[in-house]
C-alpha cells in the first residue's frame, strides 16, 4: 500500500472501517449462501457462517491495525490531542504563536531577500556563462572598453559564443508634450544573443541598422511600452522622438531583462563604422561575453589576453599596455551587498533563537504543571516515546501555526524591506515561492524540535514522580529564569547599540555644515556627451539658464556646481602652487563651481573676490581656496594672486571660510574652488528660493521648458533631501538595529511575564497558605515584583558589560558620542527596568488576588 | 463438522495465500479460503476470520495489491493479486518451507 494510501487511511478512519466491514460481511454472506444451498435455513445458515468466521469485531480490529501504520496513527492522534490541550489554554497558545510568527516571518523575509539577491541565478539563460569584461590599464583598474576594441575581441576570440557591449546615457524623450528623461543604452551587434534574450514583440537589430547612415531603429522596454503606448498591440508601427529625431520601434524587450543599470528603457544600435565607433581611445562601453559551454574562465582569460596582445602590436599607442579582465556577471551585479545581507540573516536567526528559548521556557513551565497528568500516564503504561511524542506534538502544532502566520508576516515585511533598502540590487525579484516555503517548513520543524526537546527530556526523566502527596513547596524554576536572564541581557546590549547610533545620528544632523542647505533646490538638465565638441556654446547655454533662473521672482540667486555640496564622493587631487614650491605636493578637494556659487550656498568670503562670469573655456581660469588650505599648507601667507598648477592653471583670487561639503561626518578639508560654470554638459543647478524649494520646482520646470524645449529637467529635489539620502545607509543601519533591539526587549518582557505567571500558578497553594496565616497582599505583590526586577537588574549589569566588551565594533560608526555615553546607558537601564516591572506586575497582582480558601481546598 | 484449529497452519498462511494467488491470479478473500480447503482435500481449514488481517498485512508489506470489483453475482468484493515482490517472497517462503519439512522429516526418521 502506498504512503498516500496509508496517510489517507490514517486521516479517515471511518472510511477504512467501513471498507473492512464491507469486506468481512461479504465473506460471511457468501458462506451463508453456500450453507443455505447445502440445505440450511437462511437465518441458521447465517449464524453458522458467522461462527465459522470467528470473532468478527476482533478480526475487523486486527485488520484495521494491519492497515494503519502504527506510528502514523499515533502521530495523528497526538496532533489532535495537542490541538485540544492547546485550545484549553488559549492565551498561552496565542502568545506563543504570535512570537513564533514574528520570528519565523522575519527570518523568512530575510531569506527570500537573500535568495533573490545572492542565491538565485540571474534572469538569463545559462547565466553562469555570462561574464563582464573590464579593461585594465596598467594595474590602475578601469572598467570601460572602446567599442572598436569590443568588435575586435568578438572577431578574434575562440572561447566565447559572443562578445558585445553597451553604454548608457540619460537622454530627452520628446515623444510626449513635455520632455522626459529616459535612460538609453547603445548596444553593439549580437547584444541580445549574448544575453539570450528574445523580444516579446518584434525583433532585434539588423546589420544594416548597425551601420553609419543606416535606418534608425529602437527597442523599447516592456515598462516603457506600457507607460508611453498603453501596451498597444500596434506599437511596432509607432515611433519615438529623441530630441529632434524620430526612431521607429522595431521590438519590445521583456520586463525580466535587466542590466546592472536598472532603469534602461531604450536600446539603440551602435553604429560600428561611425567615427565614434572606430575610435579606439573612446573607452565608453561595458563589455559582456558569453563563454562557450565547457570553457573555463581561465581558458577564456588566456585567450583574450592573447587577442589583446595581438591588438597591442597592431595598434601600439592605443592598445599597448591594456589587459582584459574576466569577472562573472553575477558578482558584478550583486556587488558588495553580500556581507551585509548575511549579517542581517545572522541577526534575524539570532532573534529567532531567542524566541525559541523563550518558548522552550514556556513549554517547560507548562510541562511542570502537567506533571500529575504525566505521572498518571506512565502509571497506565504509556511508553517514554508516547509521552515525549505528546510534548513534541504540542511544540509541532505551535510551530506549524506560527509558521503559517509567519508567512503572512513575511509577505508584509518584504514590502517593508524594499522600502528600507531601495538600493539593494535584485530585491524586487524577491518573491515567496517554493524554495522560500520549503525553507519556512524546515525552520518550523527546527523550531519545534528546539522548543520541544527540553520539556520532552524533562518529562521523560520524571517517570516516577510522587505527585500523590500534597505539595506546598514547589521546585524553583532556575532553568527558566536563566533563559529569561540571558534574553534580557542580550536585549540590553542591542538597546545600547541602537541608542548610541540614534544619538550619533542626532549629533550629526546638528553639525554646522559651513553652508546653508535649506531653501536650495537642486536639479539637472539633460544634455549629451556630444556637446563636449563645442564648449563655448555649452557655457553660453548654462550662463543663459542661470540668468533666467535668477531673474525669477521666486528665486534669490542660482549657480551651478559639478558636485553637490554636502554629499560625499570627492576624491582629493594633488596640486602645486607655482610661486611657492613645496617638497610634497599639496592635496585638496577640487570643486568646480560657477559664479555666484558662494552667494547661493551662503559661504562667507574672507578675502579677495568670488568667481566671475566667464564666457570662454580656454585661458587662465580663476580659483578660490578655503581657510583649511591656507592654514595647513601656507599658514599666515596671503595666496591671492598666486597660481595653482596640477590639472589646470588657475589664478587664486579669493579665500573662503571652511565648509563640510564632503558631508557632516568628515572634518573640514582643504578645498580649491575652480570657477567654471560648465565643466560638464550637465552640472548640478543650485537655486536658492525665497519660499519652499519644492513649490518652486514647477516654476523652474516651466522656465526651462521655455528656454530649452528639448531638454528634460530631472533629479529635482531640495538639497537637504539629497544630503539626507546620502546618509541613508547609516540611517538604515540604525533603524534595523533599533527594530531588533525593540523586538528583543519585547521577547524578553514576554519571557519575564510568562515565567513569573507560571511560577505564580505553581505556587498558588503556597500563596494561599501565606495569605491565610496573615500575610498582606501588598507583600505578595512585592515579592514577585522583586524577583522580576531582580532578574532585569542582573541582566542590565551583564548586558552593559557585554556592550562594553563589544564597544570596539561600534566605535567606528559613532559620531560625537562615546560608546560609554552615560545618558544613553542610563536611559537603556531605565527602559529595561520599567519593562521588567510592567511584565512582573500582572502576575504579581494576580498572585495577590488568590483566594486562600478556594486554593487550599483544591486537590 | 467442527473446524480444526491448526497452529502450524497459521504460520504458513502467508505461503498458502501467495501460492494460491500465484496460480489463480485474482481472487477475493472468500474464494481464497474455499480454494485452500478444496485443493488440500479439506485437510487444511483456515480460521476464516484470521485470513483478513493476514491479507491486509501482506498488502502493507507490498506483496499483494487489492482493488474493489464485482463478482459474477454482481456483489462488491475486494480482489487481491500478486505483485512482483510477492512473487519473490513466494519463492523464498517455498524454499524455507521445503527445508523445514525435510529437516523435520530427517529428525523424525533418524533421531
Amino acid at each position: 500500500m502506498s504512503w498516500m494510501h496509508r496517510l489517507r487511511n490514517a486521516l479517515r478512519p471511518g472510511r477504512t472501517e467501513r471498507d473492512i466491514d464491507r469486506e468481512l460481511t461479504f465473506h460471511v454472506e457468501e458462506r451463508a449462501d453456500e450453507l443455505a444451498r447445502a440445505g440450511l435455513e437462511p437465518t441458521e445458515a447465517h449464524r453458522q457462517a458467522r461462527r465459522q468466521f470467528g470473532n468478527v469485531p476482533l478480526q475487523a480490529e486486527r485488520t484495521r491495525d494491519a492497515d494503519l501504520t502504527l506510528w502514523l496513527d499515533a502521530l495523528v492522534r497526538h496532533l489532535r490531542l495537542a490541538v485540544r490541550s492547546l485550545r484549553r489554554t488559549r492565551g498561552f497558545s496565542a502568545a506563543v504563536v504570535l512570537t513564533l510568527a514574528l520570528g519565523i516571518g522575519a527570518n523568512t523575509a530575510i531569506f527570500s531577500a537573500l535568495d533573490a539577491v545572492l542565491l538565485r541565478p540571474l534572469p538569463f539563460p545559462d547565466d553562469d556563462r555570462l561574464v563582464h569584461l573590464p579593461q585594465i590599464i596598467d594595474r590602475l583598474g578601469g572598467n570601460l572598453v572602446a567599442a572598436a576594441r569590443v568588435a575586435d575581441w568578438e572577431d578574434l576570440n575562440t572561447t566565447f559564443e559572443g562578445i558585445s557591449s553597451y553604454n548608457t546615457e540619460g537622454i530627452s524623450d520628446t515623444t510626449g508634450d513635455v520632455p522626459e528623461r529616459v535612460r538609453r543604452a547603445t548596444v553593439m551587434p549580437r547584444f541580445l544573443e549574448v544575453f539570450g534574450v528574445t523580444p516579446i514583440l518584434g525583433r532585434g537589430f539588423t546589420e544594416a541598422e548597425h551601420t553609419f547612415g543606416g535606418p534608425a531603429a529602437i527597442l523599447i522596454s516592456e515598462s516603457y511600452w506600457r507607460r508611453r503606448f498603453g501596451s498597444a498591440p500596434d506599437v511596432l508601427e509607432r515611433s519615438v522622438w529623441m530630441g529632434e529625431r524620430t526612431y521607429p520601434v522595431v521590438g519590445v524587450l521583456p520586463a525580466s531583462f535587466r542590466l546592472a543599470e536598472r532603469d534602461v528603457e531604450w536600446w539603440v544600435p551602435q553604429q560600428v563604422d561611425a567615427p565614434w565607433g572606430l575610435n579606439r581611445t573612446y573607452n565608453s562601453d561595458t563589455a559582456i561575453g558569453r563563454l562557450r559551454p565547457g570553457v573555463t574562465i581561465e581558458r577564456a582569460r588566456a585567450d583574450l589576453t592573447r587577442v589583446q596582445a595581438r591588438l597591442g602590436e597592431q595598434y601600439p599607442e592605443t592598445d599597448g599596455g591594456l589587459t582584459p579582465g574576466i569577472v562573472p556577471l553575477k558578482d558584478v551585479m550583486v556587488g558588495d551587498v553580500r556581507g551585509s545581507l548575511w549579517m542581517l540573516f545572522g541577526a534575524v536567526t539570532l532573534l529567532l533563537l531567542i524566541a525559541c528559548t523563550n518558548i522552550a521556557a514556556l513549554l517547560l513551565s507548562r510541562a511542570t504543571r502537567q506533571g500529575h497528568e504525566i505521572a498518571v500516564r506512565y502509571a497506565l503504561g504509556a511508553s517514554r516515546a508516547a509521552v515525549t511524542g505528546h510534548v513534541l506534538a504540542e511544540a509541532g502544532v505551535l510551530a506549524g501555526a506560527g509558521a503559517a502566520v509567519g508567512l503572512l508576516v513575511a509577505v508584509g515585511s518584504a514590502t517593508l524591506l524594499r522600502r528600507l533598502a531601495p538600493t539593494l540590487p535584485r530585491l524586487d525579484e524577491a518573491v515567496i515561492d517554493v524554495r522560500v516555503l520549503l525553507y519556512t517548513a524546515v525552520t518550523a520543524v527546527a523550531v519545534a524540535l528546539v522548543c520541544g526537546v527540553l520539556p520532552a527530556i524533562r518529562n521523560a526523566r520524571g517517570a516516577i514522580v510522587a505527585h500523590g502527596a500534597r505539595r506546598t513547596v514547589t521546585p524553583r524554576q532556575s532553568l527558566q529564569w536563566w533563559l529569561v536572564g540571558v534574553q534580557m541581557a542580550l536585549s540590553v546590549t542591542l538597546l545600547v547599540g541602537a541608542g548610541l547610533l540614534v544619538r550619533s545620528l542626532d549629533t550629526l544632523s546638528r553639525v554646522d555644515l559651513g553652508f546653508d542647505p535649506d531653501r536650495v533646490l537642486a536639479f539637472r538638465v539633460s544634455a549629451s556627451f556630444g556637446e563636449e565638441q563645442d564648449y563655448n556654446r555649452t557655457v553660453e547655454r548654462i550662463n543663459r539658464t542661470l540668468d533666467a533662473l535668477t531673474a525669477l521672482p521666486e528665486v534669490e540667486v542660482s549657480a551651478t556646481a559639478v558636485q553637490l555640496p554636502g554629499v560625499p564622493g570627492q576624491v582629493p587631487r594633488e596640486l602645486t602652487v607655482v610661486e611657492a614650491a613645496t617638497e610634497t605636493p599639496l592635496v585638496a578637494d577640487v570643486r568646480v563651481v560657477s559664479y555666484r556659487y558662494f552667494e547661493t550656498m551662503r559661504i562667507s568670503l574672507e578675502a579677495g573676490e568670488p568667481c566671475r562670469r566667464t564666457l570662454t573655456s580656454v585661458g587662465v581660469t580663476e580659483a578660490l581656496v578655503n581657510r583649511s588650505f591656507v592654514d595647513r599648507y601656507f599658514p599666515g601667507r596671503d595666496l591671492i594672486g598666486l597660481h595653482l598648477a596640477g590639472g589646470s592653471d588657475d589664478r587664486i583670487m579669493g579665500l573662503v571660510a571652511d565648509t563640510r561639503e564632503q558631508g557632516a561626518s568628515s572634518p573640514p578639508a582643504p578645498i580649491v574652488y575652480q570657477c567654471f560654470s560648465a565643466a560638464t554638459p550637465f552640472p548640478w543647478f543650485l537655486v536658492r528660493t525665497r519660499g519652499e524649494p519644492a513649490s518652486a520646482s514647477a516654476v523652474v520646470r516651466r522656465t526651462l521648458s521655455d528656454l530649452e524645449p528639448l531638454r528634460a529637467v530631472y533629479d529635482v529635489a531640495p538639497l537637504s533631501q539629497w544630503i539626507d539620502d546620502s546618509r541613508a545607509q547609516s540611517r538604515l543601519r540604525t533603524n534595523v538595529l533599533t527594530l531588533f533591539a525593540v523586538a528583543a526587549l519585547s521577547l524578553a518582557g514576554l519571557g519575564v511575564y510568562a515565567t513569573l505567571a507560571y511560577a505564580v500558578s505553581l505556587r498558588r497553594r503556597e500563596i494561599g497558605l501565606r495569605l491565610a496565616i496573615g500575610a498582606r497582599r501588598s507583600s505578595i505583590v512585592g515579592r514577585y515584583l522583586r524577583s522580576g526586577l531582580g532578574v532585569a537588574g542582573l541582566a542590565c549589569i551583564v548586558g552593559l558589560a557585554l556592550s562594553a566588551a563589544l564597544s570596539g565594533l561600534l566605535a567606528g560608526m559613532l559620531y560625537g558620542v562615546s560608546p560609554y555615553d552615560p545618558l544613553t546607558l542610563s536611559a537603556v537601564v531605565g527602559l529595561v527596568l520599567v519593562v521588567g516591572a510592567a511584565a512582573s506586575l500582572v502576575p504579581a497582582t494576580r498572585a495577590a488576588l488568590v483566594q486562600p480558601m478556594r486554593v487550599l481546598r483544591e486537590e | 463438522m467442527a473446524p480444526q484449529k491448526n497452529d502450524i497452519l497459521q504460520g504458513t498462511l502467508g505461503l498458502l495465500v501467495l501460492r494460491t494467488l500465484a496460480t489463480q491470479k485474482r481472487m477475493h478473500g472468500y474464494a481464497i479460503t474455499t480454494h485452500i480447503q478444496q485443493v488440500s482435500a479439506d485437510m487444511l481449514r483456515v480460521e476464516e476470520g484470521s485470513l483478513y488481517p493476514a491479507l491486509h498485512r501482506m498488502e502493507q508489506q507490498g506483496w499483494l495489491r487489492s482493488e474493489w470489483g464485482l463478482t459474477e453475482k454482481n456483489r462488491e468484493a475486494r480482489f487481491y493479486a500478486l505483485t512482483p515482490a510477492g512473487r519473490r517472497q513466494l519463492a523464498q517462503e517455498e524454499e524455507s518451507w521445503t527445508r523445514l519439512a525435510r529437516g523435520v522429516g530427517r529428525v523424525l526418521r533418524y533421531a
